[in-house]
C-alpha cells in the first residue's frame, strides 16, 4: 500500500470546521509546520508494532 | 543568612532561635525585588502574606510551639500553582481575567504547615507549553549565571529565582522535562517524582497523562527535606497513588550496597558537553556498564503527540475565542493539535505501556541509568537553531530530547548539576531510577553533591 505525502491543508480544511475553528491566514504557516512535525513523529510512533492486547497507558479504575 | 544558605541550615537556625523567620524573610523579599528586573523570574512578591507567616512562625519558635521542619524556609512557586488571592495565570494572558483562587494549591499547603514560607509566583512559559522561559507577556527569565542566557523552561522563573539565592527551594511543574530542563541550565537540582507521587491539585494543568509537579533546589538535600514533607495522598488529583509516605532525608546519606547504575547508549548517548558530564559522573559513581534503551525515538515521539493533543483539548475554547491572545507559538501548537487524527494519539497511549515494559525490564538487572539532561548548555536568549550531532536544527524541539521519554512513563528522576572543567555554563545529568525509588535517585545525587561532582552554587553575580 503507498501513502499519499501528508498534506496538512488538506487536514486543516477538512477538520478545523468540525471543531468549529478558525485558523487565520495568517496562522497558517505555523499550524502547517507543526502538522509536518507531528506527521513525522506518527510516523515514528506508528512504525512501532504492538501486539492487539497492549493496553493503553491510562486504565480507568472506578 | 546568606544567599547561598540552604533549606535545611535555615530552618535549624530558626528552630534553634539563632535567626527569625521574620529576618530571613525580609531578605528573601529584598532580594526578589532586587533581583527582579534582571532576571524576571517574578510575576508576584507576596510580601504581606510571607511577613504574616513569618511572624506566626517566631511565634510557634518563640512559644515552645513546634513551628516544623521547614520553619523559616521561604520558596517561590511557579504561576500556574493555585495562591489564595491571586490569579492563577500559568504564563498566560488570557488568565487574567479568572477571578484570584480562593485556596492554595495542596503542595504550597504542606510546604507552608511544614513551615515554609511561600514569597512569590514566578513566571514560565505561556500554559507549561514550552522548553526556553521566554513568556511572551511577561518577558523572558534570565539565567542568573550570564544573563544573556536563557533559564529554559518551562519552570523558568522557579529556576532562575533559586540560582540566583533568592530562595533556596521552588516548585515547578514537569510534563516533558520542565523541571529538568532549567535544573540543567540554571545549575541546579531537579526532582521529577513518580507520575502520581506528587499531589496536583490546585495547579493549573496541560496534559493530563504527562503532568508532574516537583522541587528545584540547590542540593539534594534539600531536594529531600522538602520532598518528605509533599508526599501523600490527596483525593482532589485523581492520578495519586494510595502507597504510603516513603521518606527519604533520614536515608540519604545510607547508599545502597552493589548499586547497579548504567549510562544508556544510542539515542541518548549525547554528544559534546552533554556527553561529557555523563562521563564525569559516571566515573565519579564507578560506573562502566551501557545498556540500550530500545524505542526511544518513538517513546520520544508519543509524548509529543499526547502533549499537542491532550494540550490542544484543554485550550479549545480558549482556540475559539481568543486565539489572537495567545503567545503565537504555543497557539500554532495548540492550534495543530487540535487536528491530529485519533490513531495518531491512540497508538501513542498503547507505546507508552509497551516502552514502560522495555524499560522496566531493564531495571531487572538495574538500580539507576544516567543520561544527559539536555542536549547543551544554556543556549541564548531568542536563539532559535543550534547544532545537533553536526546538523543545524531548530532548538526548541530539540531540548527535550532526552527529558521526553522518561516523563513519558513517568519515571522519578532527578537532574544533578555538573560544572565541566573551562565551561562557563553548567549542564544536568538524570538519574533515573525504577517507580517509587525516588530515595535511589536522590541517593545518588546525595552522594555526587558530597563528592563535590555535583554543585549548585548561586550565581556569583548574585551571591
Amino acid at each position: 500500500m503507498s501513502y499519499k505525502p501528508f498534506d496538512a491543508d488538506a487536514l486543516i480544511e477538512a477538520t478545523a470546521p468540525l471543531l468549529q475553528l478558525q485558523i487565520a491566514q495568517d496562522y497558517r504557516p505555523g499550524v502547517k509546520q507543526n502538522l509536518k512535525t507531528a506527521a513525522k513523529m506518527a510516523a515514528l510512533v506508528l512504525q512501532v508494532k504492538l501486539p492487539d492486547d497492549t493496553e493503553p497507558a491510562p486504565v480507568y479504575r472506578p | 543568612m546568606t544567599p547561598s544558605a540552604s533549606a535545611l541550615e535555615i530552618a535549624e537556625s530558626v528552630r534553634d532561635g539563632r535567626v527569625t523567620a521574620r529576618s530571613v524573610v525580609e531578605a528573601a523579599l529584598s532580594r526578589a525585588h532586587g533581583h527582579n528586573q534582571a532576571l524576571d523570574a517574578f510575576t508576584d512578591i507576596v510580601d504581606d502574606r510571607a511577613r504574616d507567616r513569618a511572624d506566626v512562625i517566631d511565634g510557634l519558635a518563640h512559644g515552645g510551639g513546634d513551628p516544623g521542619p521547614l520553619a523559616g524556609v521561604p520558596f517561590a512557586a511557579k504561576n500556574l500553582y493555585d495562591i489564595a488571592g491571586l490569579t492563577t495565570r500559568a504564563g498566560s494572558k488570557i488568565n487574567r481575567g479568572n477571578r484570584p483562587a480562593k485556596a492554595d494549591a495542596t503542595l504550597i499547603r504542606r510546604l507552608e504547615a511544614a513551615g515554609a514560607i511561600l514569597v512569590g509566583a514566578c513566571n514560565m512559559d505561556e500554559y507549561a507549553y514550552g522548553f526556553v522561559g521566554e513568556n511572551a507577556h511577561d518577558g523572558p527569565s534570565r539565567n542568573p549565571h550570564d544573563l544573556d542566557h536563557m533559564t529554559g523552561g518551562s519552570s523558568a522563573g522557579p529556576a532562575a529565582a533559586v540560582a540566583a539565592g533568592i530562595v533556596p527551594i521552588s516548585l515547578g511543574s514537569d510534563t516533558n522535562g520542565s523541571i529538568r530542563v532549567p535544573a540543567s541550565f540554571c545549575g541546579l537540582f531537579g526532582l521529577k517524582a513518580t507520575y502520581g507521587r506528587l499531589s496536583r491539585a490546585g495547579t493549573f494543568p496541560f496534559v493530563a497523562s504527562l503532568d508532574h509537579v516537583g522541587p528545584l533546589g540547590r542540593s539534594a538535600r534539600d531536594l529531600a527535606l522538602v520532598y518528605d514533607v509533599m508526599q501523600g495522598f490527596d483525593e482532589a488529583d485523581p492520578a495519586m497513588t494510595k502507597r504510603p509516605n516513603e521518606p527519604v532525608a533520614s536515608r540519604l546519606k545510607h547508599m545502597i550496597p552493589g548499586v547497579r547504575i548504567a549510562m544508556a547508549d544510542g539515542y541518548f548517548a549525547g554528544d559534546g558537553v552533554a556527553r561529557e558530564a555523563v562521563l564525569h559522573v559516571a566515573k565519579a559513581l564507578d560506573v562502566t556498564r551501557v545498556v540500550s534503551i530500545a524505542d526511544a525515538h518513538a517513546a520520544r515521539a508519543a509524548a509529543f503527540l499526547i502533549t499537542m493533543a491532550e494540550g490542544a483539548t484543554l485550550h479549545l475554547d480558549r482556540l475559539r475565542n481568543w486565539p489572537g491572545s495567545f503567545d503565537p507559538d504555543v497557539r500554532d501548537r495548540l492550534l495543530a493539535g487540535t487536528l491530529l487524527p485519533a490513531a495518531w494519539v491512540g497508538q501513542s497511549q498503547k507505546l507508552r505501556r509497551h516502552f514502560r515494559e522495555n524499560v522496566l525490564k531493564l531495571f531487572d538487572g538495574l538500580d539507576a541509568i544516567l543520561v544527559p539532561s539536555t542536549p547543551m548548555t544554556a543556549p541564548l536568549i531568542g536563539q532559535k537553531t543550534a547544532m545537533f550531532g553536526g546538523v543545524e536544527m531548530p532548538l526548541r524541539p530539540h531540548i527535550g530530547i532526552f527529558t521526553q521519554p522518561f516523563s513519558f512513563i513517568g519515571l522519578p528522576v532527578v537532574s544533578v548539576p555538573v560544572w565541566l572543567k573551562g565551561e562557563t555554563l553548567p549542564i544536568g545529568v538524570q538519574i533515573i531510577a525504577p517507580p517509587w525509588r525516588e530515595d535511589i535517585a536522590l541517593r545518588i545525587a546525595h552522594q555526587l553533591e558530597t563528592a563535590g561532582i555535583a554543585k549548585a552554587p548561586v550565581a556569583q553575580a548574585f551571591a
